[in-house]
Order: structure tokens, then sequence, then C-alpha cells
């Protein structure tokens, strides 16, 4: 039933564009699931990664179905996937004990469009929401989202400027260089490298949708990284157009890993946990650099009139903002901890895994979610829709 | 036969197109509807048509992808048809095998086949450059060339089967009569059966070229995300810009381009007959 | 003697045909030593030949449950569409006016319109009628595109049976009912069959509706393999092609066997008048 209502409400709002905020938050559990099967990881630490991610159930209704809030309950939404039920023993408990409340995960996947339809109809049955930027903005100027209550939530444990009024942030990821060390003549150092053919040749993948490949473009085009935005996106299509010829395309994270598998790129733009794990399993040939990355974050998101009251719904993000929540996550699937007193946790061996740490994101751009929200001034579209739009046709051109 | 007797068969007719009707039909119209309504009432989402040269180049491409499609479709059915015609039984038997083979084949497991050959690490690739008749890998998949050759083979039996069924209606006597006479082989080949051959010729044209419009899954595998076609842009439109005005233009123009291209062949073939229903 | 004209024409043209129809069937040949690769990528056996691909499609829940998923949706799909398109044919068929001949025509609608229009059409009712992702909703979408297939095979049989067969049975007190059951079902039998086989095909093939129609409570063959070409080409899918290429070759040698058994009965049996 969720599932239904989660595609007519997509409908109802298209307006309502996730901006591809849910793929990064879905390729987690994807990326998670596979080490699980390969035995990389142990079931808890599984489970546990997705409980801080805020993916997974903790004590999910059976079927998927929409889990209904009752007195004494939260209902935390996220993308779902597989090992659903043992997430409650590792994130539920903590703070079931700490509130005393019963911690309900439903695993549908907390679409823009669905939060939307649930505040306008008055039947809202989710507390804490996991969303990307885009999407945040979107729902806050549509009114539906409460602001984060920065008197319970510590702003100090978010990494900036990812505490929006109506959201902040879980995890964060990265769009970043990577390369196959054994195909390339030295390490590119950035996207001016990866432009450049004929000291690099061979073929490059880049993301098929554009948010953060324009930022990307504009600095291979060597704009400067406090520059890039406003975005403009003509001078980021032709800047693309340049190496479209050598450039094949991915849609999912399992596509952008395995493009670099069969040897068919040299060099790509993948999120980092992607290029992490290509970094494994090739014992280090396949390797990236942050210079130039592009960072963003998963966002939590508390509707209006949410059933366990604004109290409980800040209460747990708060608990979520535990560093050592954030570590286990980023052990198991490299996702950066979002409060930035994790970073100094993370084990000197693993820090160039995470896009968090203080000398990484020194060489990294922000991403600005504001400006793919704004009005373009064309056709009544967002940024976000045209550069869409200018991104494909250029691909195909 | 009396009235009732007729009710009664009539009720037979009545669930399947009810069904048509209310589950099929319905849902079709809504989308029409919905090209002049969404987001507001009116002929906005058409005059993008005009309007937006990304849509003049889907469409070019389409029509251009679409037209090559045919041309080598029907010129290779022909060839295999005409051999099919040619030679024995037995050998007759196996040609029709092969292309019965294709015909029945899931469409997906013959796009993955031509991903894994045309690929750059993929063996036509590796084994062309092994025995060293080329030293770069060729780009044959991701782009238009891959796509016309999975559509090529997709269409192939669509062409081979009517120009086939056409030809075993001609009468052979008519071709060695003319060869009596001192025409050419060649010249017999282009005066008397060629002209008597066309009726099959049209229907694989509409064939092809009727289902090359809309194909879906081979541009959408094979294209990579490189070549854009009309139906690939719709999909595009309503899953990731959710655009649901501007995907239910493009299909309703997409619709109005196959029926046209069949209300001009309609002309010079029993459509019916093309499509196996007589 | 004949012409070297003719000669050099007539290798020209087969030599053209083969080379087509080697084109054809190319794809398929390449799949089967693939898939018994000893590799976790997609190559030829490099050192020996393996069946852990075929192995793991039997021991993987996904493609179990996938394979699983369209024989339900496929046979549910058969039998409705069959059902309904004989009865619809034979009404079609007996009536023979103009108003039943547009209404056959109309049944035929499906086969001219795009997938992706018809995708596009059913997800957006499918919404409202609260049937996105389900069983009924996907059998109902494969019963309405396999229709026309079965009224078509239907009509072909039809069409080669003598009217006064049924009027006779009427004359003899037979309702409508029986008249059907008894005279005209089983003198269509071959017709509905191959229509049957048509819907099957139809149905276990399809993926542009199930990409829209479906999520994640039904996960058909189609879709797996479709989320393994994008995703990860791995020779699992290649065991899973080889598998439906065997299947396919096996139908079709059946047919072939039953035509020329059919076929030589049929000579015998003349044979036996004269």
């Amino acid at each position: 039933m969720s599932l239904l209502k989660t595609h007519y409400e997509k409908d109802l709002y298209p307006e309502i564009e996730e901006a591809g905020d849910s793929d990064f938050a879905r390729d987690c559990v994807e990326i998670a699931a596979e080490r699980l099967e390969k035995g990389e990881i142990s079931r808890r630490t599984f489970v546990t990664a997705l409980t801080a991610l805020g993916m997974l159930p903790a004590a999910m209704t059976l079927g998927g179905g929409d889990a209904a809030a009752d007195d004494g309950e939260i209902v935390v939404v996220n993308w779902g996937g597989p090992a659903v039920n043992a997430y409650y023993n590792a994130f539920g408990v903590p703070f079931e004990k700490s509130s005393g409340l019963k911690v309900v995960i439903d695993g549908t996947g907390p679409l823009g469009s669905k939060i939307r339809a649930m505040v306008e109809s008055g039947a809202v049955t989710w507390d804490v929401c996991d969303t990307g930027p885009g999407t945040t903005l979107v729902l806050q100027k549509a009114g539906v989202l409460q602001d984060i209550d920065y008197s319970i939530v510590d702003r100090a444990k978010i990494l900036k400027p990812f505490d929006y009024v109506a959201g902040c942030a879980n995890y964060t990821f990265s769009y970043i260089l990577a390369y196959n060390s054994e195909r390339v003549p030295q390490a590119p150092k950035g996207w001016a490298d990866f432009w450049n053919l004929e000291a690099f040749p061979g073929d490059r993948t880049l993301r098929k949708q554009p948010v953060g490949m324009m930022e990307i473009c504009l600095m291979a085009a060597g704009v400067p990284k406090e520059e890039i935005y406003p975005i403009d996106i003509d001078k980021a299509v032709a800047k693309l157009k340049e190496i479209k010829d050598n450039v094949i395309v991915w849609g999912s994270g399992s596509q952008s890993q395995e493009l670099f598998r069969s040897g068919e790129v040299v060099m790509g733009a993948l999120w980092h946990t992607r290029a992490n794990l290509l970094h494994k399993e090739s014992d280090g040939k396949t390797t990236w650099t942050w210079n130039e990355g592009v960072v963003t974050a998963g966002m939590w998101n508390v509707p209006k009139d949410n059933p366990a009251g604004t109290k409980a719904a800040m209460d747990f993000i708060a608990s979520a903002q535990d560093p050592a929540q954030q570590i286990v996550l980023f052990e198991a699937m490299g996702n950066g901890p979002a409060n930035p007193a994790a970073a100094k946790l993370v084990p000197p061996d693993q820090q160039y895994i995470d896009p968090g740490q203080p000398q990484n994101l020194a060489l990294q751009v922000f991403q600005n979610a504001d400006w793919y929200e704004a009005d373009s001034g064309v056709r009544g579209l967002t940024n976000d829709a045209l550069s869409r739009e200018k991104w494909i046709d250029a691909l195909s051109s | 036969m009396n009235a009732a007797l007729r009710l009664r068969y009539w009720a037979l007719i009545a669930p399947a197109i009810l069904l048509l009707l209310i589950f099929y039909i319905f849902p079709l119209v809504q989308v029409l509807w919905l090209s002049v309504t969404e987001p507001v009432f009116g002929l906005d989402n058409y005059a993008e048509l005009w309007d937006r040269p990304l849509l003049h180049r889907i469409w070019w491409t389409t029509f251009r992808i679409c037209a090559i499609t045919t041309a080598i479709t029907v010129v290779a059915g022909y060839a295999v048809a005409y051999a099919m015609r040619l030679v024995g039984e037995q050998q007759r038997t196996w040609m029709l095998f092969c292309v019965l083979l294709t015909f029945w084949l899931s469409v997906l497991v013959r796009a993955f086949a031509w991903v894994m050959l045309l690929r750059t690490e993929g063996m036509i690739n590796v084994g062309l450059q092994e025995i060293g008749l080329i030293t770069q890998p060729m780009r044959l998949v991701r782009n238009e060339i891959g796509v016309i050759i999975g559509m090529v083979h997709f269409m192939l039996p669509l062409a081979v089967l009517p120009i086939y069924s056409n030809m075993t209606g001609i009468n052979m006597r008519l071709m060695s009569a003319a060869r009596g006479l001192g025409a050419s082989p060649i010249r017999t080949f282009w005066s008397i059966y060629l002209p008597l051959s066309k009726p099959g010729i049209i229907a694989a044209v509409i064939l092809v070229f009727v289902f090359s419009l809309g194909f879906f899954i081979t541009p959408a595998i094979l294209g990579g995300g490189r070549v854009m076609m009309i139906s690939e842009y719709i999909r595009v439109s309503f899953e990731e810009t959710l655009r649901w005005g501007q995907a239910t233009m493009l299909a309703s123009t997409l619709l109005f381009a196959v029926l046209l291209t069949l209300a001009v062949f309609a002309r010079f073939v029993d459509l019916k007959k093309v499509f196996g229903a007589r | 003697m004949k012409d070297p004209r003719v000669i050099y024409g007539r290798c020209f043209v087969l030599g053209l045909a083969w080379t087509v129809l080697a084109f054809m069937v190319l794809p398929m040949v390449i799949v089967i030593p693939v898939s018994l690769t000893d590799q976790y990528y997609l190559s030829l056996p490099q050192e020996e030949i393996s069946f852990q691909h075929y192995v793991a499609f039997f021991e993987k829940e996904i493609w179990l449950e996938a394979t699983l998923d369209s024989v339900i949706v496929a046979t549910a799909a058969t039998f409705f569409s069959v059902i309904l398109g004989t009865l619809c044919t034979i009404g079609c068929w007996r009536l023979a006016t103009s108003w039943s001949e547009a209404a056959r025509t109309f049944l035929l609608v499906p086969i001219i319109v795009p997938t992706i229009v018809q995708a596009l059409a059913l997800y957006r009712f499918w919404i409202d009628l609260d049937i996105i992702d389900t069983y009924i909703g996907t059998i109902l979408a494969h019963t309405l595109v396999a229709m026309p297939y079965v009224v078509i095979t239907v009509s072909a049989s039809l069409a080669n049976f003598d009217v006064r067969l049924e009027q006779a049975a009427r004359n003899l007190g037979a309702s409508t009912l029986q008249t059907i059951r008894m005279v005209i079902l089983p003198s269509i039998r071959p017709g509905m069959l191959s229509g049957a086989l048509f819907a099957f095909t139809i149905s276990f093939d399809e993926i542009v509706m199930v990409l829209f129609i479906t999520s994640r409570n039904v996960y058909t063959l189609p879709k797996r393999i479709w989320d393994g070409i994008q995703d990860h080409l791995d020779p699992t899918i290649a065991s899973v092609a080889t598998l439906l290429i065997a299947i396919t070759l096996a139908l079709l040698l059946t047919d072939l066997w039953v035509r020329q058994r059919r076929k030589s009965r049929l000579a015998s049996g003349t044979t036996n008048e004269t």
C-alpha cells in the first residue's frame, strides 16, 4: 500500500523533484548488502551502519507497510533495504533507553512528494525522514517541514553549511576524481587533467545527471572554487561537450564501479564510497583524489504535525549526532560523519576515506543546494530542471 | 440469425471490448488529455515542439535511426527471403529456423548479448585486436552504431517473414517465361520479380518502421544514455525531470506519428493483412 | 546448361542471406560459452569450463524469485487473454457484421500503440486504481497487450472452420455454450494454443510496462536482467540468457517436430485413401 501512495504523490506534486538526493542513500544500502554478502562486514556492523545512516527500519511492520504511529512511538523513515529487522537492536534500543519512546522504522523511502502529501492531507505518520538538501529546500519552501530546533539539536555537531533551517546533515558524501593508476601516465591532479585527453588518453565516466557534474565542468574550465555558484549552465555544458566523445555516463553507483572493473574507463567522477570499494578490490590500483571534489550531505527532516511531537523528533536527531554511531557507519561504508567532532575519532589509517577530514574538506567544494532550487528564469523551470535538460541535450548531441 | 442469438454472441465479445475500453483506451485518452492540461490548460506543451531545439533534435535522431534501420533491415531481410525461395526444402527449414529463433528469443537477452559483443572490452574488439586487424578498440556501442546494430537485429524477422510469405505466392513460371523470351537474369528479377514482391516489401517497411518509431529497450541499453530517441526522452521527462505535461505531449506526438505512418501506407496495402489479422 | 550469370547470382544471394542469418544467430552463439566461463567477469572460459554461474542462478533468491514472478504473471496473463480473446473472436466471427468486424479490429489496437505510450498511460491509471506494483495490475496490463495476438491466431483458425458444422449443431438443439464447447473449441484448438504461446512469450519477455507499473513487490525476470545490464554485467546474466535460449530452442524444435509429424500423417492419410 505504502508504495502505491508513494508513486501517486510523486505525480500529484511533480514539482517536488528529488534532485537525486535519495540516489546516494539507496546506493549505500546496496553497497552494504554487497559487502555483507561477501563477508567483509558482519551482520551486526551492517545493521548498525544502516541504523546510523537512518536507513533501516528498527521494527518494521510486516510486509513493508506504513508504520502507523501509536502513542509513545517515534517513526523514522528511510530507504529500506535488506536485513531490516536487526536494526532495532542496534539503534532503536539506545534511543528507547534514553527517551522511553519506542522506535519504529519505516523503510518505505521518504519521497519529498509523499511528505508533502501527508502534511497537506493532515495524515502525518512520520516523525523523522532521511532526505537530501534539494528535497529539504523544496519542502521548506512548500512550508511542510518543521524548523530544526537548534536548542536541542547541536548546530556545532553539524558540518557547515549543512545546517539548514528545516533540515540538518546526517552524513556527508563527495563526488571525487577516481582513476586507474595503471592506465594513466601519472596521477591526475584535478579536473583540468581529467579534461586533458592527450596527456591522459582513454575513456572517462561522468554521472548521467548534472548535479555535482556541472561544478566539475566549471573547475575544469578554470573557474575558481569560490566562484562556481551561481553556476553558468551553458559554460558547464560547453565544457562537457569538449570531451563528450570520450565520456561514458553512469546511472547507478554499481554501474560506475563496473565501468572501472571492466576496464572501459580510466578515470571517472564517482561517489567516494564507490571509489573506496574499487580501491579495496583492486589493491589500491584504482584510487582517487579529494582535490576539487564536490561534497554534499544526507539530511534529516521533520514533517509538520508529526505524531510523536516536535520534541521527540528533535531528541532523536540529537541522539543520532553521537560521533560513535557515525563512526560505525563510516567504518562500514565510508559515509562521512556529519559531526565534525567525529572526524578526530576516525583511525589515522582510515582518514583518507573520510570526506569530512579537515585536510580533505579543504580541497573540496561544498554543494550549494540553494542554487539548484532557485528559479532559472527560463520557462518557469528551476535551475535543477533546466540543467537536467541541457545536460541530456549535450550528452546526446 | 435472430436478435436473441445475436445478443448472445455480442455477450461473448463484450468482456474483451469492455476490458480494453476501460483499462486501455481510457488511460490512453487520459494521457492525451494531460498533454493539454499539465501544468496549465492550453497548447503550451505542443508549442515547445516548435520552440526547443532539443526536441527538434530528438525527433530528427528518431527518424534518422528509424529510416536507416528500416532500409538495412528490409534489404537484408529481402535477401534472406529470396534465398529461401531459391534453396531446397532442407536448407529452407534451417534458414527459417534461424529467423524464428531470433524472432522468439527474449529482446533483453539479445540486447545483453550485443552489449557483451560490442563494448570496447567486448568480444569483437578483443578478437579483432588479437588477430591484428585493429590496434585501437572501435566504438561500437553507447552510440548510434550500437543502437542501429541492435535494432536491425531485432527487426530482421519482422522483415523476413512478410516478404517471404508474399514471395511464396509468386508464380515462378513467370520468371522462366521472361528468361525464355531472352531477358537477362538481372532484368528478369528487376522488372518481374521485384514488382511482384512489392506488397511484401511494403508490409516489411511498415512493420519495421512503426515498431522502430516507438522502440525503447534496445536504444536504452545499447545507446548508453548517449542516443536520445523519443521513447527514451519520454522516460526521462517522466522519471527524471518529472514533467508530465512534456512526457504526455511527446507520447501523444509519437502515437500520432505512428498513426500517420499507418494512414499513409494504408493506401497501398491492407494493413490488417500486414499485422497478420486477416 | 545453366546461364553462368544465374549461378553467380544465386551464389551472391545465398552468400548474402547466410551472412545475414549468421548475424542473427551470432549473439546467441556467443552467450553460451560466456555463461560457462570460469572467471567472475564476462569472458570466454580461460582454463576450464565451469557451471558456477548456473549454480549462482539456482542459488540466488533474487533470480529464482524473479523467475517465479514471471511465471505467475505470464501464466495468469495467458489464461485470461486466451479466454477473453477466444470468446470475443468467436463472437465476431459468428456475427460477421461490419460492427463485429470493427470490434475485432478495435481489439488489435494495442499492437500499434508504442509500448512507452502504453506504459505511461497504464502507470497513470494504475495509480488511480491503486494497483501499481501488484500482481493484479501486472497481469491485467499483460492480458491487454497479449489479447490481440490471441485474436489473430484464433481468427486464422476460424477462417478454416466450416460454419455449417456450427449450424448443424444448433439445429440438433445444442445451446450456444454447448455449440462453442463441443463443436467450435475443439477445431480451433491449434489457434488457441499458438495464441497462448504468443501470449505467454509476450508477457514473459515484457519489460517496458513492468519498468513503469512495478517497483519492489513484483520483480519479474526481465526486470532483473534489465537491472543486471544497467548495473553489473556478470556472467550470471549470460547463464540466464542461455537458459532462455535453450527454452526457446526446445519450443521451436517441438513445434517443428509436430508440424513434420502432422505433415507426414496427412501424406500417409491421403495415400491410404487412394
